[in-house]
């Protein structure tokens, strides 16, 4: 876990690498907004030299009425600039960071959406929703508290041990002893705080998605009796857990507690030397003068801000650590290669001419190629492709419907060879029957055709026999069916799917194992569905392993097992 | 603010030790913090007095530096115990809080589970219960200890400089970090609550996108579908700046409430020492403890920003909560008499809540011990309805059930859950391994009773394919398609050995062959269980001696 950690941190890393890029396009507005970051603690030495001024006068003597409202006015006022400057620095790192994770996120959609729906580089659509939606986020704490945090540290302490140096060596040195040991100790931490961090994190992600779990299983385990088994279980995980996670927190806190250690030791060790020397005590550490009370009471004040950028750079860690972990993810996303997919995908005219398709030399290279049998398939045909599974049959409608491109030969639809001007028009005369139904989140109407007339939408729900599955629904045509609505079940859904298809009014149906999954009965009327559909001279391609309906269609192309070249 | 308050009581009930000990360490830190700058001040200007005046060699100097040094050490020592308790707190609230949550909505209704199954709820449930583990850490113990120790802080200044001096700078402080508290309570929670929209709909747009997009491309939807994800990541970017702005302001107001009472401790504090009131070291002491005094709300601003989204998930998670479950049963010992029909429903109606007419409407059926029977007809005919009516899921509107000759009224729900088993027609898998999956409703069963069920479910093979009993399900039971889950949840409910078994569509996409066998296996397995199968096929009817018919 350690050289783990180690490698990630190092300037190799390609994570680490990836996350400056991420911010190189803003980094001039960046420093710009970190360089104002660094005044605010810059302002305090100003305060502090008013402050030890009054105090100083004050122990010699009455000061003057005026003189003091003017001092304590100053101090205000340099407290109050220092106030605003810094919202104002944290406003404009904000605002940055904010815009530069919209940009990542919004070409990340765009990229996703140009990808051709099956090339098999795809990502997880779930893990990729969730990073765009809320894991680029967890940059903008990188931005508006790590980096910057990161300057004060480099600035702050460097201008305050120079201050000190003038006045006193002695307090130079002392914090220059406890100062130096701080990024060693701090590196122990970030990489204890790292480590122990994201394991806390990972363990709250398993207790959380095994909440989820069992409140999405409540119905069964109450139906089966196991519901104080359930809880009981659950408080014994979230206890064993609790026990792990703390022994990692105890190391990464002990080592803070050294790290505050050091600046608490620096800042008595000056209050105690300041002290000493002030009674006469002590008679060193001093250039020529001795230290005066007001020089007192500025190191003094001074003494806690050389330490503060430090501490303020271990709350900041564990952001880095998760601007990595998200860096390294979007890294691989643009990493992967990307299939495109022709056209627009955008709304077309119809392509004019008899639906015919020709394809000629087909070959799609996955890693290894995959070839297909030339195909001439005239308007009115309907086609049954079938082969084993991994034969290329989904590859092969995909081709045909011109959601993705070949790697070599041609393919001609009316005449006209298939290519990113005829795409989008060609896809206009088909409908898409898909094997796995993806519901749209909104309601039924807006799945099915969004711009449909009841009428229209009552007679394609008819011929699909899918006005029973409507009617079941609560609210008809209105349900709302995806992940946040009603269920439907799977041959109900192709019911629907059908029904969308016919309401299309294709010249050509593509449909990818429309039978799978169903029951004898429930396959017999999509069958027949499908046929009466071919009568009317929709020209039908399917990619199908039931016999049943292949067997009803009037030609049959067998692929071949994958690897192996057609007979 | 009620929502939240409520959790956090819930919270606090839960974990009262834990959290007592993290307050009152949290207060250690935050005092000795206080009492270290006090003394610095206080020494170095009380030294620089004494060396002025020629005193040194007389200025007890030992007790206030071992005091400095004991107090950085302390309060290292202190901020460490505060650290890990803290942390043990968390811990055990992020327990504390799931399980509560867990066993508020098992009390709930039937229908309020079932809906809850797949709902948006569920899915911004994990988010919302980690924006709420917060609350008590980030939020309540901070206020809790800022508050006590601005009171110690308050009564200490008073003693050691002027009651004036201590009103004027601590009371000007307290105001100021209170109204910019209220400020965010107030602003925060808009901007939040559409971020929380905006995020939601940017997923499930951005899923819909990717997983439909072959449908979308085919129907020349695809474009329209790029940008409402567009528009989603817009109205969450403005969501976002809106609550920045808020967080900023407030970081704002804090800052400047801090500035101007340190700057009043200041000036107060020298024009007493001008007028003799106090010492010149007293009014170190005060600005000193000031600054200090500013630290204590420091712990808070963190849970400040996040207050928004606490606000908005304490809303739902209470909602969720909040619903009065529902009653089941007076816990009376019912004795099943085994000679009465196994169930006996007669003249029942029932009406869903809003349907125009009863799905349900004089139905009448008895269930000899030991028989099966088929309740057949079409969908939508009220089959799945009869067995929950059944099971107690549901109250009918009129009509009686008795089960083994006792009024359902009469079943606890253990004994309830106990004699009957229901199959709905949807059930969940959950995370786990397959053993793990089939003894949730028995733990006692043996590998053998493990390996004889899923033989009768026709699921041994593919089982034994997927790498055996400890091979594990995905979320969801994902890695077995949706007849194979069917079937493990069938196998689940047969470990218990339930003497009454209400089956909903157990074979629906099954062949006939498959369908055929695992009712014949169901027989022999619970040879002397009544059984009632729901389904609008032949195949399982064909098993049961007897059909009645639903129309």
């Amino acid at each position: 876990m350690m050289t783990d950690t180690a490698r990630n941190m190092g300037k190799s890393d390609p994570a680490a690498h990836h996350l400056r890029e991420m911010c190189g396009r803003d980094a001039a507005q960046l420093r710009r907004g970190e360089g104002l970051w660094v005044l605010p603690p810059l302002l305090w030495i100003g305060q502090s030299a008013v402050v030890a001024a009054i105090f100083a006068t004050l122990l010699q003597g009455t000061p003057g009425l005026p003189w003091l409202i003017v001092m304590t006015g100053l101090f205000l006022l340099i407290g109050l600039v220092r106030v605003g400057l810094e919202t104002h620095a944290a406003d404009r790192l904000t605002r940055l960071a904010r815009a530069g994770v919209r940009r990542l996120r919004d070409d990340l959609v765009e990229r996703e959406t140009r990808r051709a729906p099956h090339d098999p580089a795809r990502p997880d659509s779930a893990a990729l929703a969730v990073l765009l939606a809320e894991k680029l986020d967890h940059l903008v704490p990188y931005i508006t508290r790590y980096r910057p945090a990161m300057l004060r540290v480099m600035v702050v302490p460097l201008t305050i041990l120079v201050l000190a140096f003038w006045l006193s060596w002695a307090v130079g040195l002392v914090l220059l002893i406890s100062g130096p040991l701080i990024p060693v100790f701090q590196a122990l931490v970030g990489l204890a705080a790292r480590d122990a961090s994201v394991r806390q994190m990972a363990e709250i992600g398993t207790l959380n998605s095994a909440l989820l779990d069992r409140l999405r299983g409540l119905v069964d385990i109450r139906l089966l009796g196991a519901t104080e088994r359930m809880v009981a279980g659950f408080r014994d995980r979230a206890e064993a857990l609790r026990g792990s996670t703390m022994a990692v927190l105890r190391v990464a806190f002990l080592t803070s507690a050294v790290l505050e250690l050091f600046a608490a030791l620096g800042v008595a060790m000056v209050a105690v030397y300041v002290g000493f020397s002030l009674l006469e005590l002590i008679d060193f550490g001093y250039w020529q003068d001795p230290l005066t009370v007001g020089e007192g009471i500025f190191l003094l004040l001074l003494a806690p801000a050389f330490f503060e950028p430090m501490r303020e750079l271990a709350a900041a860690w564990h952001d880095k650590a998760a601007a990595l972990a998200v860096a390294d993810e979007h890294r691989a996303l643009q990493a992967r290669p990307l299939r495109p997919l022709p056209g627009t995908g955008g709304a077309a005219d119809r392509l004019t001419g008899a639906p015919a398709i020709r394809t000629r030399g087909l070959m799609v290279d996955h890693g290894a190629p995959l070839r297909f049998p030339d195909l001439d398939i005239a308007a009115g045909d309907s086609l049954a492709i079938t082969g084993p599974s991994g034969s290329g049959k989904t590859m092969l409608l995909s081709l045909l419907a011109g959601l993705s491109a070949p790697d070599a030969g041609e393919i001609e639809v009316a005449g006209r060879p298939l290519d990113d001007t005829t795409t989008d028009g060609w896809r206009a005369r088909l409908a898409w029957v898909p094997q796995g139904v993806h519901f749209l989140s909104g309601s039924l109407r807006h799945n099915l055709a969004p711009g449909a007339t009841a009428e229209e939408l009552a007679d394609a729900l008819g011929r699909a026999h899918a006005q029973a599955v409507v009617q079941r629904l609560p609210r008809g045509l209105d349900t709302r069916l995806g992940e946040l609505g009603t269920g439907v079940s799977g041959g109900e859904a192709r019911r629907l799917m059908l029904a969308r298809a016919i309401h299309a009014a294709p010249d050509v149906l593509i449909a990818d194992e429309p039978t799978a999954d169903l029951d004898p009965e429930t396959a017999q009327e999509v069958t027949q569905q499908l046929l009466a559909l071919s009568q009317q001279g929709v020209t039908l391609i399917i990619a199908t392993h039931d016999m049943r309906l292949a067997n009803r269609m009037t030609h049959r192309l067998e692929l071949p097992p994958f690897g192996e070249e057609a007979g | 603010m009620r929502h939240l308050w409520k959790i956090l009581m819930l919270i606090w009930r839960a974990e009262r030790v834990a959290l007592l000990r993290g307050v009152v360490l949290s207060i250690t830190v935050l005092v000795m913090g206080l009492a270290l700058l006090g003394l610095s001040g206080w020494f170095i200007t009380a030294a620089g007095l004494a060396g002025l005046l020629g005193l040194g060699t007389t200025f007890d100097i030992f007790r206030p530096s071992a005091g400095v040094r004991f107090l950085a050490i302390g309060r290292t020592a202190a901020r460490y115990g505060e650290r890990l308790l803290n942390h043990d707190a968390t811990l055990r609230a992020l327990a504390a809080l799931r399980v509560r949550l867990m066993q508020a909505l098992a009390a709930q209704g039937w229908e309020r589970l079932g809906r809850l199954r797949g709902s948006e709820m569920l899915n911004r449930l994990g988010a919302d219960v980690d924006a709420l583990d917060g609350a008590m850490l980030r939020l309540a113990i901070p206020a809790v200890a800022a508050g006590v120790t601005l009171g110690l802080a308050l009564v200490v200044m008073s003693l050691l400089t002027t009651p004036l001096l201590a009103i004027a700078s601590v009371g000007s402080f307290t105001l100021g970090g209170v109204l910019a508290l209220i400020w965010v309570t107030m602003r925060a929670r808009k901007p939040s609550r559409r971020a929380g929209r905006a995020v939601q709909a940017l997923r499930i747009r951005m899923i819909d996108l990717l997983r439909a997009k072959a449908d979308l491309a085919v129907m020349g939807r695809l474009a329209g579908a790029r940008a409402s994800t567009l528009a989603a990541s817009a109205r969450l970017d403005a969501a976002r700046a809106a609550s920045d702005a808020v967080e900023h302001r407030a970081n704002g107001r804090l800052g400047a409430t801090t500035t101007i009472a340190t700057t009043i401790a200041l000036f107060l504090g020298v024009m007493s020492a001008r007028e003799g009131l106090i010492s010149a070291p007293q009014a170190a002491l005060g600005f000193f403890v000031m600054l200090a005094v500013a630290e204590t709300l420091a712990p808070l601003r963190r849970g400040l920003t996040e207050l928004g989204a606490m606000l908005d998930a304490a809303a739902r998670v209470d909602h969720l909560l909040g619903d009065t479950p529902e009653p089941r049963g007076h816990a009376r010992a019912v004795r099943p008499d085994p000679m009465a029909p196994a169930l006996e429903i007669a003249d029942l109606r029932y009406r869903y809540p809003g349907a125009a007419a009863p799905v349900v409407d004089g139905f009448t059926l008895r269930v000899q011990p030991g028989e099966a029977v088929a309740l057949m007809g079409r969908s939508g005919s009220g089959k799945s309805t009869v067995l929950h009516l059944a099971a107690g899921l549901i109250a009918p509107d009129s009509g009686t059930i008795r089960l083994a000759g006792r009024p359902l009224a009469d079943w606890s729900e253990e004994a309830l859950r106990n004699h009957v088993g229901l199959l709905p027609q949807r059930s969940t898998l959950m995370r786990g391994t397959i053993a793990e999956a089939l003894r949730l409703g028995a733990p006692e069963a043996s590998e053998a009773d493990l390996r004889a069920v899923l033989e009768v479910v026709q699921l041994a093979r593919v089982i034994a394919e997927r790498g055996g009993l400890d091979a594990n399900l995905a979320e969801a039971g994902a890695g077995l398609s949706g007849g194979e889950a069917r079937r493990l949840a069938l196998a689940r409910l047969l470990l218990r050995r339930p003497r009454l078994l209400l089956l909903d569509e157990p074979t629906e996409g099954l062949d006939d062959a498959t369908a055929d066998r695992v009712m014949a296996g169901l027989r022999d397995f619970a040879p002397r269980a009544s059984i009632l199968i729901a389904t609008h096929r032949l195949p399982p009817a064909k098993a049961a001696r007897r059909i009645a018919a639903m129309v």
